[in-house]
């Protein structure tokens, strides 16, 4: 009774091989506009980075779906187009239909009357749902036909403590107010929530004596003062040197599978007005302690332009997070996942150590705090590792 | 209260059985009349007041085995067939102590257990009930048989024709029992009907014979000699009892479509003042009658009391027999 | 465990009450020597005689009335009408009295009889011999109504609706009647108003019974290749439902698709709809979505009646509105 009709739409890109969704960061295009081949449609954030798509084709834009800010999961529909040329337009950005049909309405959609465009649309198990986890469904995109709510649409949004926060103002006669996060920062907090709930996490530190190294950046940053090497390009470099010693730290874990890298990249924690970024420098063991330098600093300095790219973020078993600029003693980091180690590093400490005869001796001292994926790496390993890098950083110029 | 009569004479003792059951009819009947005025009686209420000697003659000649349909008018053929006053009553006051526990009221009065397979609200569909119990009856050959009454106007129903055709061919034991009272609801059935009952019966092979329906002697005369023969022989009967309708098609019909030399005819047509004629010019006495009548108010004041007294149905009887209760089934 | 054909289930049940129970006997149009339009009654004539099998006129309400007043006195009747459409001309009996002697008697009588009825199109059969009319009957207080899908439910159906106390209208979909499945050795009665799983899925339940489930089935296999799995839930018994087995089902799947071949107003499918809207309301994560014929009178051309009769593609739509 009647063919099916498939209507044409743009679909969340699938832009990475584990990208399983992405924030919808801004539309470049409403409804009704017509767009040429070429023309920017929409801006995609996965992975802390921005993806500028763009139309491969012509077409016409007929109803937005998604808003700004939503989190959209691959291959669900964006927006439907008019007139029914699928297969001219852009694989990347049309794509799969086939992955998705069986998600696709084939019946015309219901639109929402005007009056009552304010209300909002979600299934009953939806509803009850985020009732019973305090989630405001104005907060959740709907993934559904004119944008119904459904259930899977609430994710991980609705936690029990969520829940309990929501409550304590008004049982407390507390004035709070709700700010609606940043797709960034929703993204992030997605992000680390999984990180803490999925990767088992153990931790290792080690105070570093640093006066030697100290010294080694104060020389070169004389001898170049154009480039200003940083105690983070210093654990960087030496972090690289450490484990290109000891391949089997370079190692991350995939779906019960075990990836070795031959080279060590190592992400950067950066952060921005817009929350934190994770450039990768590329090589950090092989390279020079200048290009590393060079290439933090480039990164870096993309961060906060938010232009990062996302070769430059993908990639690499290990991110180093330094918060010793705010005098924090030590940090315990999260990973970030697919990455198996994060390297948190706390402010340079001047404490009075006795030394070899028992007088007391002034040390300059860093804390190193190395979080492990335990499911990759067992304590000895780590230790070894922490051992390798404190040995590095107290011969600088030796090592580096 | 009913007795198996399998003579062909009717004797004066039963006679004055029969008069007692029709005085007991009439009596009840009159009651209901008044508590209808007295607006106690919900619902219609369709009076059988004149017709008493064809339920009265027909039950004479049948026993507790042999089974009864009925019609809209019908509380003649189940206090005939014996139901119980009290239950009569109180399932016609739509009462939780009614014989159908006040669920069916003056149109579906009914007792299984003795053969009464219920009055019914809808004209003619006694009929193929009626044929069926006749079937089973004749599966189980036993001997007993299956009578409906229907009036003149069930004769322009579909399913008269169905029932004729089917009793006939395979020579079922009904005795189907037609009142004849000329009237189809609020019309002549002279104007409703293009052939007779006779005719009807004979086209199908039935044996046919019309009586005076409002002498008790003459319907049970030729019901018990139908009935003989069908107990011996199963196959159908056709009685048509010429009968008249004292009052409306139901309470609060003002009859103004009936003329008055009619009406002015009924009391002569009384089957109930003709068998008091025979009992007296039998040599009963005024004050046996009057003894009688005092008897059977007493009867029905016991029993209307009774009813009056049962309360009414609990709301949660409302669902309770709409299917059977089987144990280990919800 | 042998594959026979629906047909010969329907006859076996009929064969093995009778052998079971001398009061219950059948009656219907040319049920005896011709042994039933479909062949369902072949061979009882000759084994339980004219005593038990009755050739009856072309009279449908009497037929009924029949087996009502037979009910009444004692007896377990089987009814057939040749066609649902026919039995139009038996309402009286079967709704007027047989539904409501029980409760209109004030539980004085149990009415033990059964109404077979053959509905459903697919046989090019026109307007009067196609209906699926078993909404009618389940909306009768009084009656039960039940549709078997394969020959092990039409066996224990049958059987048990031959038990039943109670007025029971047994639907039997023509387009069945040559299928063939599994009848077990000693076949076992199905208690009435008990659904079962056809088929476990964790994505959409699709509710359905009768020829439809075989429909829902085939949309199950073409779904499985879009990754999608639906859970085929026969109802078996119309009158009364397993509202139960439905929402629980529903709870699982959260997505609800009803489907039959009568047509879609007003059916069967709108009550289980309204229930689950209702019982099972909370779980809903889509809008419940029915399958059944237009809502025009069942065409003769072939081309016209296959547009007409609702089939698997049509559940594989519904699965996927429920989906978006």
């Amino acid at each position: 009774m009647g063919a099916d009709v498939l209507m044409p739409q743009l679909v969340m890109p699938k832009l990475g091989l584990t990208m399983t969704e992405g924030v919808l960061l801004e539309w470049h295009v409403s409804a009704g506009d017509v767009f040429r081949a070429g023309d920017m449609l929409f801006v995609v954030e996965t992975d802390k980075v921005a993806n500028e798509i763009q139309a491969d084709t012509d077409g016409i834009i007929d109803e937005l779906l998604v808003e700004e800010g939503d989190i959209v999961p691959v291959g669900m529909p964006l927006a439907t187009l008019k007139g029914g040329r699928v297969s001219e337009l852009s694989e990347k950005v049309i794509s799969t239909v086939e992955a998705a049909v069986s998600a696709v309405a084939s019946e015309p959609r219901q639109f929402v009357k005007d009056s009552d465009s304010g209300r909002i649309v979600s299934t009953p198990l939806a509803r009850k749902r985020a009732r019973e986890m305090g989630v405001d469904l104005s907060r959740v995109a709907g993934s559904g036909p004119g944008g119904r709510i459904k259930v899977d649409d609430l994710g991980h949004l609705g936690d029990p403590i969520a829940q309990e926060m929501r409550r304590l103002p008004s049982e407390h006669g507390l004035q709070a107010q709700e700010i609606r996060p940043s797709a960034a920062r929703l993204a992030t907090a997605r992000r680390v929530s999984a990180a803490k709930t999925n990767v088992p996490h153990f931790y290792i530190t080690q105070d570093v004596e640093v006066s030697a190294l100290q010294v080694f950046r104060a020389t070169i940053n004389e001898r170049s003062p154009g480039i200003r090497i940083s105690v983070t390009h210093l654990l960087i470099k030496a972090l690289g040197v450490a484990m290109a010693e000891l391949p089997t730290t370079n190692r991350i874990w995939v779906d019960d599978k075990i990836l070795a890298f031959n080279q060590v990249d190592i992400g950067m924690v950066t952060e921005t007005v817009d929350g934190l970024r994770v450039p990768i420098i590329r090589d950090a063991g092989r390279r020079t302690l200048e290009e590393v330098a060079i290439d933090a600093r480039t990164l870096a300095s993309r961060a906060q332009e938010d232009s990062l790219t996302q070769k430059e973020v993908g990639g690499g078993s290990v991110s180093i997070s330094n918060v010793g600029m705010f005098g924090a003693s030590s940090l315990t980091p999260i990973i970030n996942p697919p990455q198996a180690m994060i390297l948190g590093v706390g402010s340079e400490q001047a404490l009075f150590r006795p030394d070899e005869a028992g007088h007391p001796f002034l040390h300059k001292e860093i804390c190193l705090t190395l979080a492990c994926d335990h499911r990759v790496h067992d304590g000895a390993d780590a230790a070894r590792l922490l051992a390798r890098l404190a040995r590095i950083l107290k011969n600088p110029s030796v090592s580096m | 209260m009913s007795v198996v009569i399998g003579e062909m004479l009717i004797k004066s003792s039963s006679l004055q059985s029969l008069y007692r059951q029709m005085l007991l009819i009439r009596r009840a009947e009159e009651r209901l009349q008044k508590l209808f005025a007295d607006g106690d009686v919900p619902g219609f209420l369709h009076l059988s007041i004149g017709q008493e000697a064809v339920a009265v003659g027909i039950s004479s000649v049948l026993g507790v085995a042999d089974t009864v349909s009925s019609n809209h008018r019908g509380h003649g053929h189940a206090l005939a067939k014996g139901v119980a006053l009290s239950g009569f009553f109180a399932e016609i006051l739509g009462r939780a102590d009614g014989v159908c526990r006040g669920r069916g009221g003056s149109m579906h009065v009914a007792d299984l257990s003795i053969g009464m397979l219920g009055a019914n609200g809808i004209v003619g569909a006694g009929m193929p009930i009626t044929t069926g119990s006749a079937l089973a009856l004749k599966m189980k050959g036993a001997g007993n048989i299956a009578a409906v009454y229907f009036g003149d106007g069930a004769l322009a129903e579909g399913v008269i024709h169905e029932c004729f055709n089917l009793t006939s061919l395979w020579a079922l034991p009904v005795l189907f029992v037609c009142e004849n009272n000329g009237w189809s609801e609020f019309s002549p059935t002279e104007r409703q009907l293009a052939t007779n009952l006779e005719k009807l019966s004979a086209s199908f092979s039935i044996a046919f014979s019309s009586v005076d329906g409002n002498d008790v002697v003459a319907v049970a005369d030729q019901a018990g000699k139908f009935v003989n023969e069908m107990r011996d022989m199963p196959s159908p009967r056709v009685i048509e009892c010429q009968t008249t309708r004292i009052r409306g098609h139901f309470e609060g019909d003002p009859q103004d479509y009936r003329d008055k030399e009619e009406m002015s005819m009924m009391s002569e047509r009384d089957p109930i003042a003709r068998a008091r004629s025979q009992l007296l010019a039998e040599g009963l006495s005024d004050l046996w009658f009057e003894q009688l009548h005092a008897e059977v108010d007493s009867e029905i004041d016991v029993a209307l009391n009774l009813a009056k007294r049962s309360p009414e149905p609990t709301i949660d009887s409302l669902v309770a027999d709409v299917y059977t209760p089987r144990l280990g089934v919800s | 465990m042998s594959e026979v054909r629906y047909l010969k289930a329907v006859n076996q049940a009929l064969y093995d009450a009778m052998e079971a129970d001398d009061t219950v006997f059948v009656i219907g149009e040319d049920v005896g020597a011709a042994g039933g339009p479909f062949k369902a009654t072949r061979g009882l004539l000759e084994r339980f005689g004219p005593g038990r099998v009755y050739d009856a006129p072309i009279a449908e309400a009497v037929i009924a009335g029949v087996a009502v007043g037979a009910a009444m006195t004692g007896m377990r009747p089987v009814a057939e009408i040749m066609f649902m459409d026919f039995i139009t001309l038996a309402m009286d009996q079967i709704v007027n009295q047989a539904a409501k002697a029980r409760s209109m008697f004030g539980g004085q009588a149990s009415l033990p009889l059964v109404i077979r009825a053959p509905h459903g199109g697919g046989l090019s059969a026109g307007p009067q011999h196609s209906q699926c009319l078993e909404a009618w009957f389940a909306h009768v207080p009084g009656l039960k109504v039940v549709c078997p899908a394969n020959a092990a439910d039409a066996y224990g159906l049958i059987r048990s609706a031959i038990d039943d106390p109670d007025p029971v209208i047994v639907v039997e979909n023509k387009t069945l009647y040559a299928a063939k499945s599994e009848l077990p050795d000693d076949p076992q009665a199905v208690p009435i108003g008990k659904a079962t799983i056809s088929r476990p899925g964790r994505d959409v339940t699709v509710v359905t019974y009768g020829a439809m489930v075989r429909e829902a089935l085939t949309a199950a296999d073409q779904l499985t290749i879009e990754g999608v799995e639906i859970e085929v839930l026969d109802l078996r018994s119309i009158q009364p439902w397993d509202e139960a087995m439905v929402v629980s089902s529903l709870a699982r799947t959260h997505r609800l698709v009803v489907a039959h071949e009568a047509v879609e107003a007003f059916g069967v499918g709108a009550e289980v709809v309204a229930r689950m809207a209702d019982i099972g309301f909370d779980e809903l994560d889509a809008p419940i979505i029915r399958v059944g014929a237009p809502f025009a009178p069942s065409p003769f051309a072939k081309a016209l009646e296959a547009a007409y009769r609702p089939d698997a593609s049509d559940i594989v739509r519904a699965v996927r509105r429920t989906l978006a």
